[in-house]
Formats: structure tokens, C-alpha cells, sequence
């Protein structure tokens, strides 16, 4: 009590020494500088002051307008096209729920669903017989009526939980024992059905950045590089003719061409990101700087050309939230990954 | 299982009988009527409630007309589901998918010789590019009996059609293609002077 007390105390008195910073300067910069010159420079990049101001004041809206330039910007992205895959974790649970509901439900009745004698009556009883009597396809041999229903729970490594395995099963247990006369079909009459395919396409064996059919279960975002080289999402200055999302559609037909089918979701911008000007030493500009305002696009169809674009663009990749931090600058990429789903 | 609950009992014989203010208008009568059920031990047995009864539930894949699958519980035994019509070949959910317009086929003409006997009546809605093809097929027809008195009358009768065109009426429809496609030149001078008449 008293300890705290007392260093409560202290940073009270400290804080009293400099009665004229600024609330954020007191919490983040509570760790005394080297030197007042220290403690100025870092006064005045925290406010981005010009060369020859010393403490910021109130804030600057009309007057510093002209140091920047307001772009545009476009985050095209393609939805993914397929649910995550599931954690172990999740595939156990949900078997053995699964597992529990075979003890709470009525039994199922096969005469209300196949009429007796008929082909699919036959192809019912056969699967049956192969299951050992089971009714339900792919839980195992577990007899949730028998002596040993309390015995649900599978052990650490059982691989009966497995998405994979589950899909197999099902999909063996489609295919038609009964052949057209009505009989028991052979082995070799058994049409195996045509397997889904898989989660993993060729475009992401070969890590082919340029293709839409690669991450199928995440977003992928349209980057673009600059002709110095950075990467950056597509964006532009803008005229004062036009408002934010229709520069941002001009953007996008201008920097990828006219063919993709897209959708600008709305009028407001997502994500802005500010690059600050430089001044000289006589406050006169030496760079303006920028503020660009994202909006969000959502591509349906088609495929970024950048042959048919005028905004100079070389190149450009689809890429995942983890792959764009990996190649943006880091600022930029802060600026921009509030918008980003996680997958 | 209403029959069970133990309605006949008041649940507070003590308190509604004397709080309540209608009980206080004749208090004798009421008190008389409840004091003998007051004797009887109140139970308190708990009702049975069943379990509801829940079908039987599989594991079924369902795969959509695109070939993508995904796995549910449902009540039905076949363990593959396969979608022949869904969200992924429909028109609506695809607006821009050209192969899913509904495109008339009409190799073999049999639906242009139908219209060319009893007009477009019977017509789902009107199609601009054929509507004109069809108009000059029945001013054919009506300039098959060679009368050159009948030219003011052709004009009167596509002034006619579009007007049909507009406010779409089949009956109409039927009866003008009938007087067309007769040979004899008086019905269809009859029908061109009420067309006058109209004009």
C-alpha cells in the first residue's frame, strides 16, 4: 500500500516537472529522453511538425489541406470458394456426438423407406450385412443398444474421426450392389462413383500466385507492383470531379483492364493509409504526401490483364492476408489488415 | 397428459381465497367449498414428460450440380445426394452464365408453323426480333389474294397488329389470324373495313 502509494507520488511529481506535454506524449513517452533536443525530435515526428515548429497546436485541417494529394484506392478480392477444413479436435467431437445421438434416437425403420422386394430394398440389405448390421455408416463398430454402449469414446491416435476417411466411406457405401436385373452385383460389376475433387488444386501445387483457383479456402487479395518496384494495392490520384468509389472503379478498369466482372461493395472506404509530406528547412514542401482511401471490390469473374492498363502496372500476384504481410512495407501493411478477414 | 395436472386443486387455497376481491362479495359460500378440498393432501408428483421422438439421422454427402460436396445429417438413407438443379446452375444466382438463359429451340420450325396458324397468343411474353417476322409472315398470307385494293387495308391491318402488340389480347390474336389465312376476298375486305372503321 504504501509502496505504491509512494510511486504513484513519484510519477505525479515528474509528470509536474512538464506541465506543457500533450496526454498521448505523457503515456508514451513516460520513459525520460536523453536530451531536450531528444525529446523535441520525438515531439515533433509523434505530431509530424514541420522543420522550425516546436510544440503542436491546435489541429490542422483547412490549412495543411494542400500538402496532400487524396487518391483511390481498390482492395479486390476473391471470397473463398470453400469452408476450412476442420481441426482434429473438431472431427472428434463432432463423432462423437454422432456416436451419442445413435443411443437417444428411435431406431430406424428400413420398411418406411424401402418397399420390400425391390432393388433398393436388396442394395440396403446387402450394405447391412457388410456392416455387421449396423445401421450407421460411418461410426465404426460401435452397437449403441449392446452391452458395451457406454464404450464411445474413441482412443488417442483412432483415425475413425478423420474428415477424409468419413468421406471415403460414404462414398463406398454409394455405389449400387444391385445390378439391373435385380441381383446381387460381382465385384467387378460395382461402378465406383466419381470422387469430389480435391481441396488441393494443380495452381497450388505449383504456387502459381497469378491463378484465382489457389487457396480455395481463404481470400485472396489483388496486389499490384509499382514500375519501382513496390507492391501495393491498386490506386491513383484522384480529380475532383469524381467521387471515392467511382475513382475507385475508374482505378480498377484503368490498372487491370476491362476484363473482370466486379463489384464495388460500397461507398465507403475501408482502409486509409497516409504517407506524410516533406518539408525543407524553410517549411517550404518538398513532398507532398499522401492519403489514399481504400474501398472494398469483391471479383466475380474473370482475370486481372495488366497489358490493356494504362496506370503502368508490371505485374501482380493474388495473395493471402499471410502472404501480404510478408511482401508489403510494414506500415502500409498496419494501415490496411483491419480489413482483412482472418481467412 | 392435462388430465394429470393437478388443476382441481387451488395452488394457494389459503391466500386466493382471502386476497382475492371477489371472494370477498360471498365469502361464505366460497370458504364452505374449500375447506373439504383443503383436507385432502395436496401432491406435488412431478409430471412425465416424454422424450420427443427423433428420427433416426445419417450422414449423407450432397453434392451440388458443380461437383462441389459437403456432408449434413439427415433422415434419409442414401449416403450420396446428388443436386441436379441448385444455387450453382440456376439463372438467378448466375446472371452472367449465357449457357443458362432460356433460349427457345426451334430446329425442326414446328413452333414458328405453329404460329404461323394461330398467331402469338399463346406466347409466355412477347419477343421483339420474331414479333416483326411473324407480322410480315401474315401480311404474306393476306397478299396471297392478289387484290390491289387491298394495300390501304394491309397498312391498316400492321397499324392493327402493333396495336395488339402493345395491349395483348389473344383472343384478338386467334380470330384476326383466322380471317388472314382464309382464301376468300370478302372476310377479308369485311375485316379490313372494320379495321377502317376503327382507324
Amino acid at each position: 500500500m504504501a509502496s505504491s502509494a509512494r510511486s504513484s507520488g513519484v510519477a505525479a511529481a515528474l509528470l509536474r516537472r512538464r506541465p506543457n506535454v500533450c496526454a498521448s506524449c505523457r503515456t508514451t513517452q513516460f520513459l525520460r529522453p536523453y536530451s531536450v533536443a531528444a525529446e523535441a525530435q520525438a515531439t515533433a515526428e509523434a505530431h509530424h511538425l514541420k522543420p522550425t515548429q516546436s510544440k503542436p497546436h491546435e489541429p490542422f485541417t483547412v490549412s495543411r489541406q494542400a500538402e496532400y494529394r487524396i487518391r483511390s484506392g481498390v482492395i479486390l478480392s476473391r471470397a473463398p470458394l470453400l469452408t476450412r477444413p476442420l481441426t482434429p479436435f473438431e472431427n472428434a467431437f463432432f463423432f462423437y456426438q454422432k456416436r451419442l445421438n445413435e443411443r437417444l434416437t428411435t431406431e430406424f425403420r428400413h420398411s418406411m423407406f424401402f418397399k420390400k422386394d425391390t432393388a433398393a430394398d436388396l442394395d440396403w440389405r446387402i450394405k447391412l450385412e457388410e456392416r455387421g448390421g449396423l445401421v450407421a455408416k460411418e461410426l465404426g463398430r460401435y452397437y449403441a443398444k449392446g452391452r458395451n454402449a457406454w464404450n464411445d469414446e474413441l482412443l488417442v491416435g483412432s483415425t475413425l474421426s478423420d474428415e477424409n476417411r468419413i468421406r471415403e466411406t460414404l462414398l463406398k457405401d454409394a455405389e449400387l450392389r444391385v445390378t439391373e436385373d435385380g441381383e446381387k452385383a460381382k465385384p467387378d460389376e460395382i461402378v465406383p462413383v466419381e470422387k469430389p475433387q480435391p481441396r488441393i488444386t494443380e495452381s497450388d501445387k505449383k504456387n502459381d500466385v497469378q491463378k484465382l483457383d489457389r487457396k480455395l479456402d481463404q481470400t485472396l487479395y489483388l496486389v499490384v507492383k509499382k514500375p519501382d518496384g513496390e507492391w501495393q494495392f491498386p490506386a491513383d490520384d484522384m480529380s475532383t470531379e469524381e467521387n471515392l468509389h467511382q475513382a475507385a472503379q475508374r482505378i480498377l478498369d484503368a490498372a487491370a483492364g476491362p476484363n473482370m466482372n466486379t463489384w464495388i461493395v460500397g461507398r465507403v472506404p475501408v482502409a486509409h493509409h497516409v504517407v506524410q509530406p516533406q518539408f525543407k528547412q524553410d517549411t517550404s514542401l518538398d513532398v507532398k504526401g499522401e492519403k489514399t482511401f481504400f474501398l472494398k471490390g469483391r471479383i466475380m469473374a474473370g482475370q486481372a490483364d495488366l497489358k490493356e492498363g494504362t496506370l503502368g502496372y508490371r505485374k501482380f500476384k493474388w495473395l493471402t492476408k499471410d502472404e501480404l504481410q510478408e511482401l508489403l512495407p510494414a506500415p502500409y501493411f498496419k494501415s490496411v489488415r483491419k480489413m482483412m478477414a482472418d481467412r | 397428459m392435462a388430465s394429470r395436472l393437478p388443476t382441481a386443486l387451488p395452488r394457494r387455497p389459503t391466500t386466493s381465497s382471502t386476497l382475492s376481491p371477489f371472494n370477498t362479495l360471498a365469502p361464505q359460500t366460497t370458504s364452505s367449498s374449500i375447506i373439504p378440498t383443503l383436507q385432502q393432501t395436496q401432491t406435488r408428483n412431478a409430471t412425465l414428460i416424454r422424450r420427443p421422438k427423433r428420427p433416426y439421422a445419417f450422414t449423407q454427402v450432397v453434392q451440388l450440380s458443380d461437383g462441389s460436396t459437403f456432408t449434413l445429417r439427415t433422415c434419409s438413407p442414401h449416403a450420396l445426394y446428388k443436386s441436379t438443379k441448385d444455387t450453382r446452375n440456376h439463372v438467378m444466382w448466375n446472371p452472367s452464365e449465357k449457357s443458362l438463359k432460356n433460349v427457345e429451340v426451334d430446329e425442326a420450325g414446328k413452333l414458328a408453323a405453329f404460329r404461323g396458324r394461330y398467331g402469338r397468343g399463346w406466347d409466355a411474353e412477347s419477343v421483339d426480333p420474331e414479333g416483326g417476322a411473324a407480322e410480315a409472315a401474315e401480311t404474306k398470307g393476306s397478299s396471297k389474294g392478289g387484290d390491289a385494293a387491298k394495300k390501304d387495308d394491309k397498312v391498316g391491318a400492321a397499324s392493327f397488329e402493333s396495336k395488339f402488340d402493345s395491349s395483348y389480347d389473344p383472343l384478338g390474336d386467334l380470330i384476326s389470324s383466322y380471317a388472314v389465312g382464309m382464301p376468300e376476298d370478302k372476310g377479308a375486305k369485311m375485316a379490313g373495313s372494320t379495321k377502317s372503321k376503327k382507324k
